[in-house]
C-alpha cells in the first residue's frame, strides 16, 4: 500500500466534508497561492488547454459525488463562453441537480484549500487528482483577479444564495462579496431550480477541440457515469455556438454506494504498521488487529501473534519495531480472508454497453466486467469495452483508446499508462484487428474502454493521469481484453457468414426466379420446377436468428429460423445464449426445452425434410430495450449450419464445474465467517445470544447480517426458539447473501 | 455491317441459344450457366490460317452458384431481350444508352458502365455475332486521318459524299466513324507509300504542320492512345484493299507495345474478331527501347506499374519473337522509357527531317 493520496478533496458540504482538523506543517506557513504556483502541473493547471479541463473536472466530480450522496439522478450542465475583447479568456459555468450547499458551509467549501489524511478510510473515491474545487478558485483569481460566482439553492429554503467568493491566500481563507438571495436560479429549461449549485469562474484559458478537449472529457464521462445527464456547450466571443451535445442519461439506477473499508494487511509496509500502532487507542493487540484490518478474522489473528510470538495483551503503542516486524512477516504466512471487494463500484457490463453505445454509432460493442481481484491487499476490479466498426474515425489510424481510474477519465500520458500498456500486450491480430508489428496499440476504426476501479489506484506520478505498473492489474485487464477480443472475432466471423448467406438468399429467392422467367419468356418455353436448382446452388443449412424488442408487451422476441437447403433431412438439437439474470423470464416458448447451463437454453427440433424450415421463438420479459440485441446460435447434430456454431460440449462443462465451484466459494466463505463469528462466543455455550452476535458483526460476518440487526436476526433464523442462534440457524441468517452467481465467463468461443 | 453480317433471323436465333443453354440446365435441375472463351494472355493462340491471334479453346462456365454470376446472367438474358427488340424495330443504341435503359430492368440492371460494355462482348464472343449486328453503338469516336487519300462516306441523308482526306479536310483532318465498313465507307483511290499510325496527338499535329504526308507520301492516322475498333477496321481495309504497308509510329513504353500488338495481332479483348482488326503487316517503326540510347533522348524512370506491364509482357505470345523478347528485356535492363515529343530535343523539325527518314530507311522506305 503506497498509503493516501496526498490531498483529500473535500466534497460539496450537504454531502458531508470529511476534512482533517489538522494541517500538515509544512503547509500552513507557507502562502497558499505560492503552493499552487509551484505545484500546478501536478494540479493540472499547468497549460492554458489543460487548465480548462482540469476545472470542469473540478466541478462535474463535485456535482457527481454530491447526486451519487443524496441519491439523486445527475443534470449537469457545463458551459464555456469565451470573453469578448480578452486573449484566452473564458467564463466557466457549471450548474446540476445536486442538493445544493448549506449557506454556513460555501465559504469552507470553496474558499479553503483541504488538507485532509484518508488514511483510515480506504475507498474508491472519484477526487484522486487536483484539489478541488477550491483549486478553481484559486485559478480564477490568480490568472484574472476577479471571483468566483456561486449559486446554490437546497431544498427547504425557498431562495438561492449567491455570493462572490475570493481567497485570502494567506489565511487560507474565503472572502466573501455581494452576498445576496435570489429567486432567479433556473434550471437550462428556464424552470425555477429545486435544488442545485452553479458556478461561475472567469479563468485564463484556451478552448480547443480534439483528443484533449473539454468535450473530450465530457463525452467520456458520460460513458462511465451512464445515470448522468451532461449537457455542454461552447459559446465564441461573438456569442455563437462552437461546440454543443447533449449526453442523456441511459440508466436510472445510480452506481452502487461506495462503502470505506479497513486496510488489508497484504501490502502493509512497516511504516504504515508503526504509524498504525503508535496511533491506535486500543488496548490489546489482539483487538487492534481485529478492528483495524479487514480480512483478519479470529482464527487469523489468534495464528499471527503467536507466529510473531506478541502477546495478546500487549497495548498497540507498546509495540516494539521488533515485534512490529515479526507481525507483518506473520501476515505473510497465516492464511487471512480477502478484503471486501463490494467495496468497489464497477459501471457493469450492460451500462457501459449504453454509455459506449450513446457516444459513437458502432456496428458492434463488446464489454467484459471481471470479478473483483485483489492485489496487495488492495480490492481492484477491471472493466473493459471494445467498439468496433464506427463509420466517424479512418479505419487504418490507431484505434481510440478511453482510459479510466475510478469513474474518472484520464486524458494524458496515454503511453506511460498500465492500461495502454495492457492494450498493446494483447496479439490483436488473432482477434482481427491490425497491429503493425505484432505488438503497439491495434488499428482500426474502433474504441478500446479500460476502468480500472480500486480503492487505492496507484499513479505513476503526482499528475495522476497514468497507472503504475502492476502485474496483477496487467494480467486482469489483458484477460478482459482477450475475452472482448474473442467476441469481436466471432461477431465478424459471423457477421461474415450472415452476409454469404444473405447472398444466397438474395440468390435463389430473387436472381434465380428472375433468370428462369426471363429466359423463357425469350424462348416461350415453360418455366422449369426451380426447386431442385436451389437445392443444388445452396447444398447447405442456413441459421437465421433475430432479436426484435416489443415496445408494447415490454418484451424482446427471439426468433430463429434453420433451413435445410440439403437434400437429405436434417436433425438438430439448437442452443441459444440469452441474458439469464434475477429479473428475465421466459414468456413465450411453445417448443419448451430445458436450461441447459447459465444464459444457454436448449431445444430439440423435429426432422426437417429437405428444402424447409424449423422454427424456434421465444420471448423473454423483464430487460431493457437495450440490454439484449443479438443472440448466439448453437447446435448439436451432424454436419454444419452457416450462421450457427458447433457447441463445444466441453465448454459447457466448464460452466458447469465452474458454477459448482462458485456456489461452494460462496458456502465455504460463510463458513470462515461462522467460525469467526462462534469465536465470539464468550460464554462458551455452543449458541449466540444477542450481544454476542452483535460483536459478531463488528467482524467479517457483518457484511451479511449488516441490514439486519441482532436482535432481528435471531428471531427470523432461531428455529428451535432458543433464543440464541446455534451453528445451524447461523449459517441460515447468512446464507441469504451467497448465491451470487459466476458470470458466464468465456463460454462460446469457437 | 460487314460483309460476312449474318441475317436478322441469324443473329435472334444465335442470341436464343444462350438463353436456351439456362433453360435446359434448369429444366435438369442444374444452376443455368453460360459458356464463353477464357479471356486473358493465357488463351490467344496464333491461327496461322488468318495470321492473328484468337482465342484458344479454354472455355470458362459462368454458373448461378454466386450471386455475382447469376446477376451477370440475369443481364446477360436482359441485354439479349433488349437487342432482339432493337432489332425488330430497327433501332440501334449507344452503348451508354443501354447503361441508362437498363436502370429499369430492376435486378438486371448495370452497377457500371463497364458491366455493361463486358455483358455486349460476352455475347459478341459466345454467339460469334459482331455488335454492329446487336445495333450497339460504342461511345469511342475514331481516329483522325489526313493524307492524299480519297474515300466515300454515306452520310446522314444516305447519299455518297466524296472526300479527299488532304484537300477537302482542316487541319483536324478527316474524322472516322465508328463504322467504317463497306456499306458506310468507300476506299476510292489514294496516292501514298505506307500509312503511318502515330500514338499522341502532339506527334500528330507535328507531322501534319510539317507536312510530313506530302513529304513522306503517307496517310497520317491518329490512334489516340489504344485505337478504338473503327480505327483498327480503318487501317487494315486500306491496308488490305491498296496492299500498303503499315508503320506504327509510338511512345517508347510498355503501352505502346500493347498499342502496336493490338494493330498486328489483335487485342486480348477482342480477339473473336481479330480477323476484322488486325493487321499482321504492320512495323513498329518507334521509337525503340535502343533509339532512346542512339538518339540519347530524354528519358523518364520506368514505374513499378511499368515494369510489372513489362513483365506480363515477356509471357504474352503475341510478344514471344526474339525481337519483343530484346526489346523488353532491354528497356527492362536500362530502366527507362520516353515519349515520342522527347525527339523536339533535337528541335521541331528533326522528326519529319532526321529521324523518321532515318528509321524508314531501314525498312525501305525512302523519302
Amino acid at each position: 500500500m503506497s498509503g493516501p493520496t496526498a490531498f483529500g478533496r473535500g466534497r460539496t458540504a450537504a454531502g458531508g466534508i470529511s476534512l482533517a482538523k489538522r494541517t500538515t506543517s509544512t503547509m500552513k506557513q507557507a502562502s497558499i497561492s505560492e503552493f499552487f504556483e509551484k505545484n500546478k502541473h501536478f494540479l493540472g493547471y499547468d497549460t492554458l488547454q489543460r487548465s480548462i479541463i482540469t476545472a470542469v473536472k473540478e466541478a462535474v466530480d463535485n456535482s457527481l459525488d454530491a447526486c451519487e450522496e443524496h441519491r439523486i439522478l445527475p443534470d449537469i450542465a457545463i458551459e464555456l463562453r469565451k470573453v469578448p475583447k480578452k486573449n484566452d479568456r473564458i467564463i466557466m459555468v457549471s450548474q446540476d441537480n445536486g442538493p445544493g450547499i448549506p449557506s454556513k458551509s460555501i465559504e469552507k467549501v470553496f474558499g479553503s484549500l483541504l488538507f485532509g489524511s484518508r488514511f483510515h478510510t480506504i475507498r474508491q473515491t472519484r477526487g484522486q487528482q487536483g484539489i478541488g474545487i477550491t483549486g478553481v478558485v484559486m485559478y480564477s483569481q490568480l490568472t484574472t483577479g476577479k471571483t468566483t460566482r456561486v449559486t446554490s439553492k437546497i431544498t427547504k429554503e425557498a431562495t438561492a444564495l449567491q455570493m462572490d467568493i475570493g481567497l485570502d491566500t494567506k489565511k487560507n481563507a474565503a472572502l466573501v462579496s455581494n452576498r445576496t438571495r435570489t429567486h432567479d436560479f433556473l434550471d437550462y429549461n428556464g424552470m425555477p431550480v429545486e435544488h442545485g449549485l452553479k458556478v461561475e469562474a472567469p479563468m485564463k484559458a484556451k478552448f480547443q477541440r480534439g483528443r484533449k478537449s473539454v468535450g473530450q472529457y465530457l463525452r467520456m464521462t458520460s460513458i462511465v457515469n451512464p445515470h448522468a445527464t451532461i449537457r455542454y456547450r461552447a459559446i465564441d466571443d461573438n456569442g455563437e455556438i462552437i461546440e454543443e451535445f447533449v449526453a442523456e442519461r441511459v440508466t436510472d439506477r445510480l452506481p452502487r454506494p461506495v462503502r470505506s473499508i479497513k486496510p488489508h494487511p497484504h501490502g502493509l509496509e512497516i511504516g504504515a504498521l508503526n504509524r498504525l500502532l503508535r496511533d491506535s487507542t486500543e488496548r490489546r493487540m489482539s483487538l487492534f488487529l481485529r478492528h483495524t484490518f479487514s480480512g483478519v478474522p479470529m482464527r487469523a489473528m489468534k495464528e499471527t501473534l503467536s507466529h510473531a510470538e506478541v502477546d495478546p495483551a500487549t497495548t498497540p503503542n507498546e509495540v516494539s519495531p521488533e515485534e512490529a516486524q515479526r507481525i507483518l512477516n506473520a501476515f505473510n504466512t497465516v492464511r487471512l480472508m480477502a478484503p471486501p471487494t463490494d467495496c468497489l463500484s464497477p459501471i457493469e457490463d450492460l451500462l457501459i454497453k449504453k454509455g459506449l453505445s450513446k457516444s459513437v454509432d458502432s456496428a458492434f460493442v463488446a464489454t467484459v466486467t471481471r470479478p473483483p481481484n485483489v492485489s496487495l491487499g488492495n480490492p481492484f476490479q477491471v472493466e473493459v469495452g471494445l467498439i468496433f466498426g464506427r463509420e466517424d474515425i479512418p479505419a487504418d489510424g490507431a484505434v481510440d483508446v478511453l482510459r479510466f481510474a475510478n469513474r474518472v477519465p484520464l486524458m494524458y500520458q496515454q503511453g506511460g499508462c498500465l492500461l495502454t500498456k495492457a492494450i498493446e500486450s494483447v496479439s490483436w491480430k488473432g482477434y482481427g484487428l491490425e497491429q503493425p508489428g505484432g505488438k503497439g496499440v491495434p488499428k482500426g476504426a474502433a474504441t478500446i474502454l479500460v476502468h480500472l476501479a480500486s480503492t487505492n489506484v496507484q499513479f505513476t506520478s503526482e499528475a495522476k493521469e497514468a497507472v503504475a505498473d502492476n502485474e496483477e492489474v496487467h494480467n486482469e485487464i489483458r484477460l478482459a481484453l482477450q475475452e472482448v477480443g474473442r467476441h469481436l472475432k466471432n461477431h465478424r466471423k459471423k457477421s461474415a457468414q450472415k452476409a454469404k448467406a444473405q447472398e444466397k438468399f438474395e440468390l435463389v429467392n430473387e436472381i434465380l426466379p428472375a433468370i428462369s422467367t426471363k429466359a423463357s419468356s425469350l424462348l416461350g418455353r415453360e418455366e422449369p420446377d426451380l426447386a431442385p436448382v436451389i437445392t443444388r446452388i445452396m447444398n447447405a443449412v442456413f441459421c437465421e436468428d433475430e432479436v426484435t424488442w416489443d415496445k408494447e408487451a415490454k418484451v424482446h422476441r427471439c426468433r430463429i429460423k434453420i433451413h435445410n437447403y440439403t437434400a437429405r433431412p436434417r436433425a438438430y438439437s439448437i442452443l441459444a445464449q440469452y441474458p439469464e439474470t434475477d429479473t428475465a423470464t421466459f414468456v413465450e416458448n411453445e417448443l419448451g426445452g430445458r436450461r441447459e447451463v447459465k444464459g444457454i437454453w436448449c431445444w430439440k427440433l423435429d426432422t426437417i425434410p429437405p428444402g424447409e424450415a424449423g422454427n424456434i421463438e421465444f420471448s423473454i420479459q423483464g430487460l431493457e430495450h437495450n440490454d439484449w440485441n443479438a443472440t448466439e446460435v448453437f447446435f448439436r447434430g451432424s454436419g454444419d449450419i452457416i450462421g450457427a456454431s458447433k457447441i463445444d460440449e466441453g465448454i459447457l462443462e466448464q460452466i458447469r464445474t465452474e458454477e459448482e465451484i462458485a456456489t461452494k466459494k460462496a458456502l465455504e466463505e460463510s463458513n470462515m465467517a461462522l467460525d469467526d463469528a462462534m469465536g465470539h462466543d464468550a460464554d462458551n455455550s455452543g449458541d449466540l445470544d444477542a450481544e454476542e452476535l452483535q460483536k459478531a458483526m463488528m467482524g467479517p460476518i457483518g457484511e451479511r447480517l449488516e441490514h439486519s440487526d441482532a436482535e432481528e436476526a435471531i428471531a427470523q433464523h432461531d428455529i428451535d426458539d432458543s433464543g440464541t442462534l446455534d451453528r445451524e440457524e447461523l449459517l441460515d441468517a447468512t446464507q441469504s447473501d451467497t448465491s451470487r452467481q459466476s458470470g458466464l465467463g468465456e463460454w462460446g468461443d469457437e | 455491317m460487314m460483309s460476312e453480317a449474318k441475317s436478322r433471323e441469324e443473329v435472334i436465333e444465335s442470341l436464343n441459344q444462350v438463353a436456351a443453354e439456362m433453360h435446359d440446365k434448369m429444366l435438369k435441375g442444374q444452376p443455368p450457366t453460360m459458356t464463353l472463351p477464357v479471356r486473358s494472355k493465357t488463351n490467344i493462340e496464333f491461327n496461322k490460317k488468318l495470321g492473328v491471334y484468337k482465342y484458344g479453346k479454354k472455355q470458362t462456365i459462368r454458373d448461378a452458384t454466386s450471386l455475382g454470376s447469376a446477376r451477370q446472367l440475369l443481364r446477360a438474358l436482359h441485354v439479349i431481350d433488349f437487342i432482339e427488340e432493337m432489332i425488330d424495330t430497327a433501332k440501334s443504341s449507344t452503348l451508354r444508352e443501354m447503361y441508362y435503359i437498363s436502370e429499369g430492368w430492376g435486378l438486371g440492371k448495370f452497377g457500371t458502365q463497364n458491366e455493361s460494355n463486358n455483358i455486349a462482348e460476352d455475347l459478341e464472343i459466345v454467339t460469334r455475332c459482331m455488335r454492329e449486328d446487336f445495333k450497339l453503338r460504342p461511345e469511342e469516336d475514331g481516329a483522325r486521318m489526313i493524307g492524299n487519300v480519297t474515300i466515300e462516306e454515306r452520310n446522314r441523308r444516305g447519299d455518297w459524299m466524296r472526300i479527299n482526306c488532304r484537300d477537302d479536310v482542316g487541319d483536324s483532318g478527316y474524322g472516322l466513324p465508328y463504322n467504317v465498313e463497306p456499306e458506310k465507307i468507300r476506299l476510292i483511290d489514294q496516292d501514298i507509300d505506307f500509312i503511318m499510325a502515330i500514338e499522341t496527338g502532339g506527334m500528330f499535329d507535328r507531322l501534319v504542320e510539317n507536312g510530313f504526308d506530302e513529304s513522306a507520301r503517307c496517310a497520317l492516322i491518329h490512334l489516340k492512345g489504344q485505337p478504338a475498333r473503327s480505327t483498327r477496321r480503318m487501317i487494315k481495309r486500306m491496308s488490305e484493299t491498296w496492299g500498303k504497308p503499315v508503320m506504327v509510329f509510338a511512345d517508347c513504353d510498355p503501352w505502346s507495345f500493347r498499342i502496336f500488338a493490338s494493330i498486328a495481332y489483335g487485342a486480348i479483348k477482342t480477339a473473336h474478331i481479330s480477323e476484322y482488326l488486325a493487321t499482321p503487316s504492320s512495323t513498329y517503326l518507334g521509337i525503340t527501347a535502343d533509339d532512346i540510347l542512339a538518339y540519347d533522348l530524354p528519358s523518364d524512370k520506368l514505374t513499378p506499374k511499368d515494369i510489372e506491364a513489362l513483365k506480363a509482357e515477356l509471357t504474352d505470345p503475341r510478344f514471344a519473337t526474339s525481337e519483343w523478347q530484346d526489346q523488353i528485356n532491354m528497356m527492362l535492363d536500362e530502366g527507362q522509357k520516353a515519349e515520342q515529343q522527347a525527339l523536339a530535343k533535337y528541335g521541331l523539325d528533326f522528326v519529319t527531317d532526321t529521324y523518321l527518314p532515318e528509321k524508314l530507311a531501314e525498312y525501305g522506305l525512302s523519302i
